[in-house]
C-alpha cells in the first residue's frame, strides 16, 4: 500500500491506496494534482530523513507528503 | 464481567483508570501527538535525537550550505546559526492554515532542504535575540 499524507488542522489526514490498482492509481493521482494545483507542497522520503520534492505524481513512491502553501510569518 | 469488577473498584482505582485511559487515548491521538509523530517518522537521526533532548533541531539549507534551528513552535521559531550555534539571524515562514507545531517544523525543514532560497525569500527576518529559549513552549 502507498500513503498520501495530506497535513491539515488535525494533524495529517492520510490516503491509503493499492499502486496496483489502476483506479486507485488514477485517483490519487487526481489528488496529487488537486493538492499541487491548490498550493501544496508535495515531497517524498528518499532515506532516513532525506527528502526531496516532486512537481509530478510519481506512481512509485510509497510516501508522498503534502504541506500547504508556505508564507511568510 | 468488566462492568462487575469495574464497579467493585474502589472510586480513586476507577478515577486512576479513567485518567490513563484519557491520557493513552487523547493525548496520543491530538492533531499536536500526531504531528510530533509525524515529523519523528521525517528526521534524521541525528535530527530526533538532537529534538528530544532539546526541543530543537539543525537543518542545512541545500543552497547556502547555512545552518537554521528549528524550535518547536509555529512562528518565529527558525533562526540562523553559526559554527558556534550562535543565533544570526530568524527567519519567520510558516505553511498557510492552522497547523500543529509538529507539522509546521516538518514543512520548514523540508522547504530549507529542498529549496532554501525559496523560502527565504519570502520569510520575514527578526533579530534573534528577539525570544529567549523560555519563549518556546515545552512540547510534551
Amino acid at each position: 500500500m502507498a500513503t498520501q499524507i495530506v497535513m491539515d488542522q488535525t494533524g495529517d489526514t492520510r490516503h491509503e491506496f493499492d499502486p496496483g490498482n489502476a483506479e486507485a492509481l488514477a485517483r490519487a493521482e487526481r489528488r496529487f494534482r488537486e493538492l499541487t494545483g491548490a498550493g501544496f507542497t508535495a515531497a517524498l522520503r528518499t532515506g532516513p530523513g532525506e527528502v526531496t520534492r516532486i512537481r509530478s505524481f510519481d506512481p512509485t513512491a510509497q510516501e508522498t507528503l503534502f504541506y500547504p502553501r508556505l508564507v511568510g510569518g | 464481567m468488566i462492568a462487575a469488577v469495574w464497579l467493585r473498584a474502589p472510586a480513586r482505582a476507577r478515577l486512576h483508570a479513567l485518567r490513563e485511559l484519557y491520557r493513552r487515548f487523547f493525548g496520543e491521538n491530538t492533531p499536536d501527538a500526531r504531528g510530533r509523530r509525524l515529523l519523528a517518522e521525517w528526521l534524521t537521526p541525528a535530527q530526533r535525537a538532537q529534538f528530544e533532548q532539546h526541543r530543537y533541531f539543525d537543518v542545512v539549507g541545500c543552497d547556502t550550505g547555512r545552518t537554521y534551528r528549528i524550535h518547536y513552535g509555529t512562528a518565529a521559531n527558525v533562526h540562523e546559526i553559526d559554527v558556534e550555534g550562535h543565533a544570526t539571524m530568524g527567519w519567520c515562514f510558516v505553511p498557510s492554515g492552522f497547523l500543529v507545531p509538529g507539522d509546521v517544523m516538518l514543512a520548514q525543514k523540508i522547504a530549507l532542504e529542498t529549496d532554501e532560497k525559496g523560502a527565504l525569500a519570502l520569510a520575514n527576518r527578526f533579530p534573534p535575540a528577539t525570544h529567549s529559549e523560555h519563549f518556546y513552549r515545552r512540547p510534551f
